[in-house]
């Protein structure tokens, strides 16, 4: 056999002893990245919006938003509150969660008034009727750098002084 | 900081994807493969830069791939061991003029490829090869039986 090509081992190049493992090496981490696929699809990665809502005797408040980003994301979010009786002074009430490392690029209609209350964000939206809505939309875009493993959002809706409801929520940013 | 170890990331996922995706891919550059480079850089490139377009930024990215790529060819050098898991290993795929099938099966190749392989470098029949080898690059080389 002295044909045989430099450095070539008949038993390991030819006859692949040794090289067995390395094939379902091959095929496990393939395995794992299909794995990963199908994680994405199932919307582990984000960015599918979901619906939170809470309900109480003076209003319901339902949240459409994304609770799993991706660091540069374009995401929008939808406050729909249903006042069943007259909300004075509607304010909502935004856990530091939802702009910390986001950019706020628009809210529509705009508040009447924004504050802080105790380091969160106070939206005033002003009187909403009995038996009417009042949907808020803001549009944010998640910072490139922004990372973040279920860090709290949780909005509050208040009338004036007076607490009615609060949805607890989180999300989550991957890089 | 977060720019080196994108760069950093998407690098071992390459050098991960490359090692498992076999050498049948890579070999080969056809247009749809041409095409799928192109849109595979871009899409890294999102993933790496994302929205700095500073000189700075393209020089730490670019750095970074240079760094990573001497040091693997480094370890690989310096580590003999570590080349079949960086590199992968030459594997026989013709013996005496012979198709070795279940190393064919193995790097998902068909009698056909290795025919236009063979044609490419003026060789006509399977039957004049006396070794044929499927280097770790994804070529094939042919070593003709002596006359």
């Amino acid at each position: 056999m002295a044909d045989i090509p430099d450095l070539l081992v008949l038993k390991r190049h030819r006859d692949l002893e040794g090289l067995s493992t390395t094939l379902w090496w091959r095929r496990g981490i393939l395995a794992l990245i299909g794995i990963f696929l199908l994680l994405g699809l199932a919307n582990v990665f984000g960015q599918r919006p979901s619906s939170v809502t809470a309900s109480a005797p003076a209003a319901d408040l339902k949240l459409y938003a994304p609770a799993h980003l991706r660091g540069g994301l374009l995401f929008s979010a939808r406050f729909h509150i249903y006042a069943h009786r007259e909300l004075k002074k509607a304010t909502l009430v935004l856990d530091p969660g939802w702009v910390e490392a986001m950019a706020i690029n628009t809210i529509e209609p705009s508040p009447i008034g924004e504050a802080s209350a105790n380091g969160r964000v106070s939206l005033e939206l002003g009187h909403v009727p009995a038996g009417q809505s009042f949907i808020l939309w803001i549009q944010f875009q998640v910072n490139p750098t922004n990372i973040a493993w279920r860090r709290p959002q949780n909005v509050e809706l208040d009338d004036g002084a007076t607490k009615i409801l609060t949805i607890h929520r989180s999300v989550t940013i991957f890089p | 900081m977060d720019i080196v170890l994108r760069t950093f990331a998407v690098f071992a996922f390459l050098l991960v994807l490359t090692r498992v995706i076999g050498r049948r891919e890579l070999g080969s550059l056809e247009p749809f493969d041409l095409i799928l480079l192109i849109v595979l850089g871009d899409s890294v490139q999102q993933g790496v830069t994302q929205d700095d377009y500073s000189l700075t930024g393209a020089f730490l990215v670019v750095g970074t791939f240079a760094i990573l790529q001497v040091f693997v060819s480094w370890v690989s050098y310096r580590f003999p061991r570590t080349r079949s898991v960086l590199e992968g290993e030459p594997i026989i795929i013709i013996d005496d003029g012979q198709l070795i099938e279940r190393n064919l099966k193995r790097e998902r190749l068909s009698r056909d490829e290795i025919a236009e392989e063979a044609r490419n470098q003026q060789i006509a029949h399977i039957s004049e090869v006396r070794w044929g080898v499927l280097e770790t690059t994804g070529k094939i080389s042919f070593i003709k039986k002596s006359s």
